[in-house]
């Protein structure tokens, strides 16, 4: 019941929408429908209670195989309901088309920064190539995610290193040195795109995506500049 | 999925019954036909004369009312929907095939340049390898794509056939007689699910919506074409008058019909408008959904994701 209260909280808004759709990714039998389902909401109170008793049953079996795919790449929320077992998983559009844009990204050295990586991306996620159309043709999106994820990658790497530097167990590197360093290690993420990279900047050039582009850029300098140590306000 | 649907099915007949209970026993929900008020059975029977007779016009009529530009609107959704090789299309209500075509057309060209990227690669290639896979790709020219074609009027399938022989489409393209409001196919089947001036003539809109979610594989879209609502005034009057004056007349001297005219031109004005589609849409529970005017809004595409 705290469960489904969790959930119905949380997914009001859809449930507002009257839409009686259950999606409880730990009924087995009925794995087959759901494990197409790529997007999981709550269901309506009506629905939760008499599956709640039966679904308890197979909280038992850990189904640790199909958790890690079934979870979005970035943080998530979830719930633990009775028992400390998750109950339901609430994903939204926005994290399904992050899932679909990262499992894109190994398809970017053959077909390039377009629609058909993307097709190819939600293929292996299970979902019809169609899907693609909720990006623009041109693959746009696709580099910008790419981009701010390497952004956020950097970001981190440089956060890692600062706290090792701050325990003592690293020096801490001239100002140009680290500079050096982390456009290094920002431009050595781009290997294995390289060749399909003069596309995507060109695409990044568009007037339609230079403000999203800047944005990225210049965010990611203030970034490096934070963890050179540069204390300015600008 | 059955049990899923259940509550949504039974909110939906409450809903459609409430009317019904009111008026009392005899009472049979009153649809609009046009400008005239009649049952469900009896506009479903209307249309389909209406389109029994006008079948064999159909194109001609298409391209005088609206001065050919029907096909560029027909272009443009073919291009919102990008698709790419191994698409497996369901064109409801698409009788005499003008989106099945340019379907086809659009894949082909696709795998045409798929298949020039691929001999670039081949450069390095023993004259064997090369040798195999043009053999491979030779009877690919669709690159395994597909589009089921479905109407309900027998003519106008007729008539979509015909033209299909006559321009030359064999490929990849089949024919089914079907009520958009009950598809004669199993579900998660197809990759896109459109609908191109036809969602006006179906008399429950809302189980055509839910048809097409069920048919659609998850990921899978729908595209709506259909004439919809002009918000500005001085255009809207123009197209009033150039609808209710021109049209039927153009109706009664080329096809003879000046009725089956009167009736389309009153339906565009009873179809909901955008907005309202757009929440019918969500309703049937597709995501993402989205219009675009075209013309100002003299045409709307409607776009959802079944996710």
């Amino acid at each position: 019941k705290m469960a489904a209260a969790g959930g119905l909280r949380r997914a009001g808004w859809r449930l507002w929408r009257g839409r009686a759709v259950v999606r409880c990714q730990h009924y087995p039998p009925l794995r087959a429908l759901q494990a197409s389902a790529p997007l999981r909401r709550a269901s309506n109170e009506h629905e939760k209670e008499p599956w709640t008793s039966s679904t308890q049953q197979h909280f038992d079996s850990p189904p640790a195989g199909h958790q890690p795919e079934q979870k979005p790449q970035g943080p998530h929320p979830s719930y633990t309901g009775q028992g400390g077992q998750e109950s339901e998983d609430y994903e939204s559009e926005e994290q399904l088309q992050h899932r679909i844009l990262t499992a894109a990204l190994e398809f970017v050295p053959e077909h390039g920064w377009t629609a058909e990586a993307i097709a190819e991306g939600a293929k292996t996620l299970g979902l019809s190539v169609a899907a693609a159309g909720m990006f623009h043709s041109d693959g746009s999106e696709l580099i910008l995610h790419f981009v701010s994820e390497c952004n956020t990658k950097l970001s981190k790497q440089l956060e890692e290193e600062q706290k090792l530097v701050q325990l003592g167990e690293a020096e801490k590197k001239p100002v140009d040195v680290f500079l050096r360093d982390a456009v290094e290690a920002r431009l050595r993420m781009l290997i294995p795109y390289i060749e399909k990279w003069p596309q995507a900047l060109s695409v990044l050039l568009l007037p339609r995506n230079i403000p999203s582009s800047l944005n990225l850029l210049t965010s990611m300098i203030d970034d490096i500049w934070h963890y050179a140590g540069d204390q300015s306000t600008d | 999925l059955r049990l899923c649907r259940c509550p949504a099915r039974a909110l939906l007949s409450r809903f459609a019954g409430a009317p019904r209970a009111r008026r009392g026993l005899a009472a049979r929900p009153e649809m609009h036909f046009g400008f005239q008020t009649v049952t469900e059975e009896e506009r479903r029977e209307k249309i389909y004369q209406v389109f029994e007779t006008v079948a064999k016009k159909y194109d001609v009529m298409n391209d005088s009312m609206t001065l050919g530009i029907h096909r560029v609107w027909k272009d443009i959704l073919v291009h919102k929907m990008n698709p790419c090789p191994g698409t497996l299309l369901l064109d409801v209500a698409g009788g005499t095939g003008d989106i099945a075509f340019r379907f086809i057309n659009y894949v082909r060209s696709v795998r045409q340049r798929q298949l020039q990227r691929k001999l670039k690669h081949h450069q390095n290639l023993s004259w064997q390898e090369i040798f195999e896979s043009y053999q491979k790709d030779k009877f690919n020219s669709l690159g395994d794509s597909q589009v089921v074609v479905c109407d309900i009027n027998r003519e106008m399938l007729k008539v979509g056939k015909q033209k299909a022989q006559y321009l030359g489409y064999s490929e990849g393209l089949s024919w089914v007689l079907g009520n958009a409001e009950e598809l004669p196919f199993d579900d998660d089947k197809f990759d896109v699910y459109t609908i191109a001036f036809g969602i006006r003539n179906v008399t429950r809109i809302d189980l055509a919506l839910q048809e097409a979610y069920r048919v659609l594989k998850p990921g899978g879209r729908f595209l709506c074409l259909e004439f919809s609502h002009v918000s500005n005034p001085l255009l809207s009057r123009l197209y009033d008058l150039y609808s209710f004056q021109v049209i039927p007349v153009l109706g009664e001297v080329i096809a003879g019909d000046w009725k089956s005219y009167q009736y389309l031109v009153e339906s565009i004005r009873q179809f909901p408008p955008q907005e309202e589609l757009k929440v019918m849409i969500e309703d049937a529970g597709f995501f993402k959904v989205d219009y675009e005017n075209l013309n100002f809004g003299i045409v709307a595409i409607h776009s959802g994701f079944k996710l």
